[in-house]
């Protein structure tokens, strides 16, 4: 479910024709938060104060109907759920403290304001009995969630892991990337004219699952997961490690962990977010992890914004698309590529068609957060 | 698992014992540990305490880029988001604070700790509710197995506070309950990491599991045992982890009655806490069952061994 429109089809197809969602927002009073631009997803989708558990709800379905997996086939004490957030039930939350600080009734769902309120929901929906877990690594964290469905997979606690992410916009969330001047009026990753990220919302879900489960139902394998890895930049709470030597950590973790070289790697999905330390950090670890080969990279920054714990998810999604149509989306919203990330392959104006079987996405977030994703062919 | 995990420092922290923790940090560690959100200091506290146990790291030496942290939160910085929301919704924009903001995400605690002690290993946050310190140490356990890092601090923490409370008092969580601020934190290793070092092993994990709702305890309990290659009648001890399980489970399944340690519910920290119970009454070398139930629906489950043999 994303800012593009609802589903991946909509999702895909937007990516490839460079389209931004970013305008200014409608979905709640932002008069006073400047910038007020963002990328939303259609009001009427999940229209609920609830609406990132609404988003997760949704998208797992498409996911699961894109896997043709009936739950019914699916032990629910073999089946979990991985879901990232950094918001969660943030808009219950906000009409809760009005309430209480006007003494008034309280709203409905308050068990849905915990970070974990998506998860459980989602659980509860399609009867998970096996891991539930809400991975917390702020923007990072739909990327680690695809990661932790893979270890529960690969030692035997799931057969099946619904993974992702989700994250809302609402006022708390605006004000306080704003405080921090982190925001522009527009996305332009890796652009030398880029000042800051724009926030996004959605959920991206994949399904994840044992390849042998897979096959006993005849399931298509659309990805496959060969590495993930993740590292603490150690530096600075909201500031990336200039030097991007966290993220290298992460990426480098990933390509070990599946045996695999730099050499391998295809494409790079990367973080992108459009904020003057966070592309330069990612251009220099890139440049650790690479070593001056120019691999294809992009960011989905410029079209969907920042969906924050979704981010990493709807990386993954992108990742498979790219694997099976051998076509990387541009980067909307990069017009003139920073002279300082000239060691980057950037693909942007328009989307570039060549064989991709290795794909490598890494997200980073805020407390010096860094995760990686290798993905492969199926 | 592959192969069993080393635990060798522990570490606790309440509310209460806080200000004496804090005071035994050494000076840039406590002076960091002083700037910061309550959640994030109980943490710093603890896994002081704990890599002084384990004599692991130290706030001076060279970063140590083979050594994370995972940490499991049931309610994260809800009260920092409380404070934050409350300033702006009552202030306005120009009372929005760049500072609280900043410590607004779960897994500012496992920032801050990074930081502190230059860990810079896989850093993780996991929420799973009660079952979040559980969670966590098997997430840890689990990267250890798989060769991400060397050593881990792991454990769980939830801060205590009015708005909270309120949250709470307002129906938040399933079953009306009480949180009592706390962190629990332990020290992991490979076996071969802490025999390299020499160092005393206390106990160690030999499986671990997690799962969702009422009818995956039994199933979550099942997968831990079998990861620990051990049936329920080999089981000494079966200690609390956080929260309540279903009545009729352990006696289903074969187990001795839960024995409880902890009067307070620490939530995420009562894991580890459950952990720290069982090395300190458990027999030696026999297996010990920790596990954690949440009214979240979240449950976990960690096979423990006191002393050094897996």
């Amino acid at each position: 479910m994303s800012p593009l429109g609802v589903g991946v089809s909509a999702f895909w197809e937007g990516l490839v024709a460079g389209h931004s969602a970013i305008r200014a927002i409608e979905g709640f009073d932002a008069a006073d938060l400047v910038p007020g631009m963002a990328a939303e997803v259609d009001a009427a989708v999940a229209d609920e104060p609830d609406r990132a558990g609404g988003f997760a709800l949704l998208a797992a379905e498409e996911a699961l109907g894109d896997a043709v997996l009936a739950l019914a086939d699916v032990d629910p004490a073999r089946l979990g759920v991985a879901l990232g957030t950094t918001l969660g039930g943030m808009r219950i939350f906000e009409a809760w403290d009005a309430a209480v600080a006007a003494g008034s009734a309280r709203p409905a769902d308050l068990p849905r304001v915990p970070y974990f309120g998506p998860a459980v929901r989602l659980a509860q929906v399609v009867g998970a009995c096996g891991p539930v877990a809400t991975p917390q690594l702020a923007c990072a964290s739909g990327t680690h969630a695809v990661a932790i469905a893979a270890e529960w997979i690969r030692t035997g606690q799931a057969d099946v892991v619904l993974a992702g992410g989700t994250d809302l916009l609402c006022r708390f969330v605006v004000a306080g990337f704003n405080c921090l001047r982190a925001t522009a009026p527009a996305a332009r990753p890796f652009d030398r004219d880029r000042e800051g990220l724009v926030l996004g919302e959605g959920a991206a879900v994949v399904v994840v699952e044992s390849e042998d489960h897979a096959r006993r139902r005849g399931g298509r394998v659309q990805a496959r997961i060969l590495g993930t890895g993740a590292a603490g930049d150690a530096v600075h709470m909201t500031a990336p490690d200039r030097e991007g030597r966290g993220a290298a950590r992460a990426m480098q973790a990933a390509l070990r962990a599946a045996g695999r070289t730099p050499g391998d790697v295809d494409f790079v999905s990367a973080h992108g977010t459009g904020t003057i330390y966070n592309d330069a950090m990612e251009a220099a670890a890139l440049g650790r992890v690479f070593a001056g080969r120019r691999v294809p990279v992009n960011s989905i920054k410029g079209a969907i914004g920042h969906t924050l714990g979704a981010a990493g998810a709807f990386e993954a999604v992108l990742c498979v698309q790219v694997l099976n149509a051998n076509v990387v989306p541009p980067t909307a919203g990069l017009l003139h590529p920073d002279p300082a990330c000239a060691g980057l392959d950037l693909v942007y104006g328009a989307a570039r068609a060549f064989d991709v079987a290795t794909v490598l996405s890494t997200s980073s977030g805020f407390a010096g957060a860094n995760a990686a994703l290798l993905l492969g062919r199926a | 698992m592959n192969t069993a995990i080393a635990i060798t420092g522990t570490g606790s922290t309440t509310a209460s014992g806080l200000d004496a923790a804090l005071d035994a940090l050494p000076p840039p560690v406590r002076a960091r540990a002083l700037r910061v959100e309550a959640i994030s200091q109980l943490v710093l506290a603890a896994a002081g305490a704990a890599l002084a146990d384990a004599d692991l790291a130290s706030a001076d030496a060279p970063p140590r880029l083979d050594v994370g942290v995972v940490l499991g939160t049931g309610v994260g910085c809800f009260l920092t988001n409380a404070t934050f929301q409350r300033r702006f919704a009552s202030g306005g924009v120009a009372a929005a604070s760049p500072r609280l903001f900043a410590a607004t995400v779960s897994n500012a605690a496992a920032g801050e700790l990074g930081i502190a002690w230059r860990l810079g290993g896989p850093t993780v946050t996991l929420s799973a509710g009660a079952a979040s310190g559980l969670a966590a140490i098997g997430h840890a356990a689990a990267l250890l197995d798989a060769g991400e890092a060397v050593a881990m601090v792991a454990g769980g923490m939830d801060a205590a506070g009015t708005a909270l409370d309120t949250w709470l008092a307002d129906g938040g969580l399933p079953g009306g309950i009480e949180i009592a601020g706390a962190a629990g934190v332990l020290v992991l290793e490979t076996m071969e990491a802490a025999s390299a070092r020499g160092r005393r092993v206390l106990g160690t994990i030999t499986g671990h599991a997690t799962g969702f709702s009422a009818r995956g305890v039994v199933a979550t309990i099942g997968r831990a045992l079998a990861a620990a290659d051990v049936v329920p009648r080999d089981v000494a001890l079966v200690v609390s982890g956080g929260g309540t399980l279903p009545a009729d489970v352990l006696g289903s399944l074969g187990l001795p009655e839960m024995s409880t340690h902890d009067a307070a519910n620490t939530f995420a920290a009562a894991g580890p806490l459950g952990v720290m119970a069982a090395l300190a009454k458990a027999p030696i070398d026999a297996p010990v069952l920790v596990v954690g139930c949440c009214p979240s629906g979240h449950v976990a489950a960690l096979v423990v061994r006191r002393g050094g043999a897996s």
